[in-house]
């Protein structure tokens, strides 16, 4: 089997064009000038040489990318076609309404015209869009005076002769104006469409995750809720379980989910951490409209109100958020063994400074109270809605009970 | 003996429900799906059933699921009563199969004495409020936003004391506690509760359907 030293043959990725010539060049030996020199030479032969280069440019394989991040990334080409397309179009245009004129027949120059201009604007759309090189300007610009272009030459061939053209060039004409329109609506043809499909697969993906949601609703979380149901709940495996099974509700469901952190959300939050570290199963209800900014008083009195319900009771906290339009309320009632603030020794500075003095300072209230019938405490925080944006200022918090 | 049907498609669910419950309650069937359901309801005529709320099967107009079962079941309501039992605790399950006509909600991950528990008070005509429930309800009827009902029989919102019981419920007391904490008595709170129900049953509010639509999962 016979072997080439030879490069193979592939189209780099940063061309002038098409890079038709460089890989030739590169794949051959030759210099690049000289590929160039006898693509032009064939051109002018009935145009040999652009049909060749043609043939290459669609059959050659690209270069593959250096590196992994340029995988998609597209080519970029040195010379500005578009702009050379259209200028040789303008030319080829005023060439044709000037033989319009005159007695001639311009129907080879009306038709190059429309083709040039209708290839500047291809180019513009097709390797234009994905250049990094191009600006957005510059591919306006190109798309506009194509369409342009074709729209005034039109005009003029019509009023060729003064206003009387022959059949032909009429006919011309108005697919030259016709065609110019289109181009016009082009990008916003193509920004619609290009919209309407990133809906679909948006939709489908809407679809394809309420399915999977549905799916792992009926078995996972069902396997989650047995789990701790047949550990007991305190336990480590159950709480593992409890763990696993908001980290997957929350995946599930994280569309719904405001992309603020309201109060209910955060409370939430802290309980499922709270939960990890302490045998207890916090449960987070609320009702009301939480949203809004949340003073972050309140939630640090919350947090410590819980850690100290599930450090020292343990087993089922409950925790209730009411949010009105007036006030924020949270209860976390424990049914531990309960304690009795004012029986409190001093160094217990927890309930005392990280609750009540929080609470006060921020312009609520922070009431702790043994559960109802002797059982456990709860602690409710009261906190204003008014209040919140206010500079901290002391006031005796009584705060209903 | 309070004779339960359990209806849940997932075998193992209803072997260890079964395993858990205490021994007043007596599991005299078990069933998978929404047609065996209400077959078995309609042969067995249990006191109380407990209804996963998603259940394959069943017609596709009757809305499907736990709902669709009471709904096929409805000429026995009077003498079988519905506990729904889900891991959802999505605002539409929970509503939506409420209103079907169940008389209470409980989370899966509720223990084997709590469910005991709930069957007791839904065989005696009471109902269960979890106090997610107990939240719902508070937000359904816009009684955080302040909204309260004039008169005893107004359908569309939640009177004071009603208000009151739910807020305590959702703070996670027990029907006794919230006796003892608003002066009633154990049997005025579950007949506030039953008041409640009855009108999340029966209200055509429009926050209650728009709401639980709206809010789609928690």
């Amino acid at each position: 089997m016979p072997r080439y030293d030879r490069a193979p043959l592939l189209r780099p990725r940063k061309a002038i064009v098409g890079g038709v010539c460089s890989a030739l060049a590169t794949h051959l030996g030759f210099p690049v000038s000289v590929v160039r020199l006898a693509m032009v030479v064939f051109a002018l032969f009935g145009g040999s040489g652009v049909l060749f280069y043609l043939w290459l440019w669609a059959f050659v394989p690209l270069a593959p990318a250096l590196t992994r991040v340029d995988a998609g990334a597209p080519v970029s080409r040195r010379a500005p076609v578009g702009a050379l397309l259209l200028a040789a179009g303008t030319v080829v245009a005023g060439a044709a309404v000037v033989l319009a004129n005159s007695a001639t027949t311009p129907f080879a120059a009306i038709v190059g015209a429309t083709l040039l201009a209708g290839a500047a604007v291809t180019w513009s759309l097709a390797f234009d869009q994905t250049d990094a090189t191009r600006s957005a300007r510059y591919r306006t610009l190109v798309r506009t005076l194509g369409a342009a272009l074709l729209i005034l030459t039109g005009m003029l061939l019509l009023a060729s002769h003064g206003a009387r053209p022959d059949a032909v060039t009429a006919v011309l004409a108005v697919l030259m104006i016709v065609l110019g329109a289109g181009v016009a609506a082009a990008p916003s043809v193509m920004r619609l469409w290009t919209e309407l499909m990133a809906e679909r697969a948006g939709r489908v993906r809407q679809e394809q995750r309420a399915e999977i949601a549905a799916h792992l609703h009926d078995s996972v979380l069902q396997t989650l809720a047995l789990i701790q149901n047949r550990a007991g709940a305190s336990s480590e495996v159950a709480r593992l379980a409890r763990a696993q099974e908001r980290e997957l509700r929350d995946w599930l469901f994280a569309g719904t989910a405001p992309a603020e952190a309201d109060l209910a959300t955060q409370l939430r939050d802290i309980a499922a951490a709270i939960e990890i570290d302490y045998p207890a199963r916090l449960d987070v209800v609320a009702a009301g409209e939480s949203a809004g900014p949340v003073n972050p008083a309140l939630v640090a009195a919350s947090r410590e109100a819980m850690l100290n319900a599930a450090r020292h009771a343990g087993g089922e906290v409950s925790i209730y958020l009411e949010s009105s339009r007036e006030a924020f309320d949270v209860f976390v009632r424990d049914r531990g063994p309960g304690f009795d603030l004012t029986a409190l020794p001093a160094d217990r500075l927890g309930v005392r400074e990280s609750i009540v003095g929080r609470m006060s300072r921020a312009g609520g209230a922070a009431t702790v109270r043994r559960g109802s019938g002797g059982i456990g405490a709860e602690v409710h925080l009261h906190l204003d809605r008014a209040l919140r944006k206010e500079s901290p200022q002391e006031s005796t918090g009584g705060g209903p009970a | 003996m309070t004779r339960v049907l359990i209806v849940d498609d997932h075998s193992i669910f209803r072997s260890g429900l079964r395993t858990d419950l205490d021994e007043t309650i007596e599991v005299v069937g078990e069933a998978a799906d929404v047609d065996s359901a209400v077959a078995r309801i309609a042969e067995l005529v249990p006191e109380v059933v407990l209804l996963d709320v998603h259940l394959p099967g069943g017609g596709a107009g009757a809305g499907g699921g736990g709902a669709e079962v009471i709904r096929r079941s409805a000429a026995l309501l009077g003498s079988t009563r519905f506990l729904a039992l889900s891991v959802s605790d999505a605002a539409e399950d929970v509503v939506g199969t409420i209103r079907a006509g169940a008389r209470g909600y409980l989370t899966k991950t509720s223990s084997g004495a709590e469910v005991s528990r709930a069957i007791a008070a839904v065989a005696a005509g009471d109902a269960v409020f979890s106090p997610r429930l107990a939240g719902f309800v508070l937000d359904a009827f816009g009684a955080v936003a302040g909204e309260q009902a004039v008169a005893d029989d107004e359908l569309d919102r939640l009177s004071a004391r009603e208000r009151e019981v739910m807020r305590l419920i959702a703070r996670g007391y027990s029907y006794k506690e919230v006796a003892s904490d608003l002066y009633i008595s154990v049997k005025t709170v579950e007949s506030h509760v039953s008041a409640v129900l009855r009108k999340l049953q029966l209200s055509s509010r429009h926050e209650l359907t728009a709401w639980a639509l709206e809010r789609k999962l928690l």
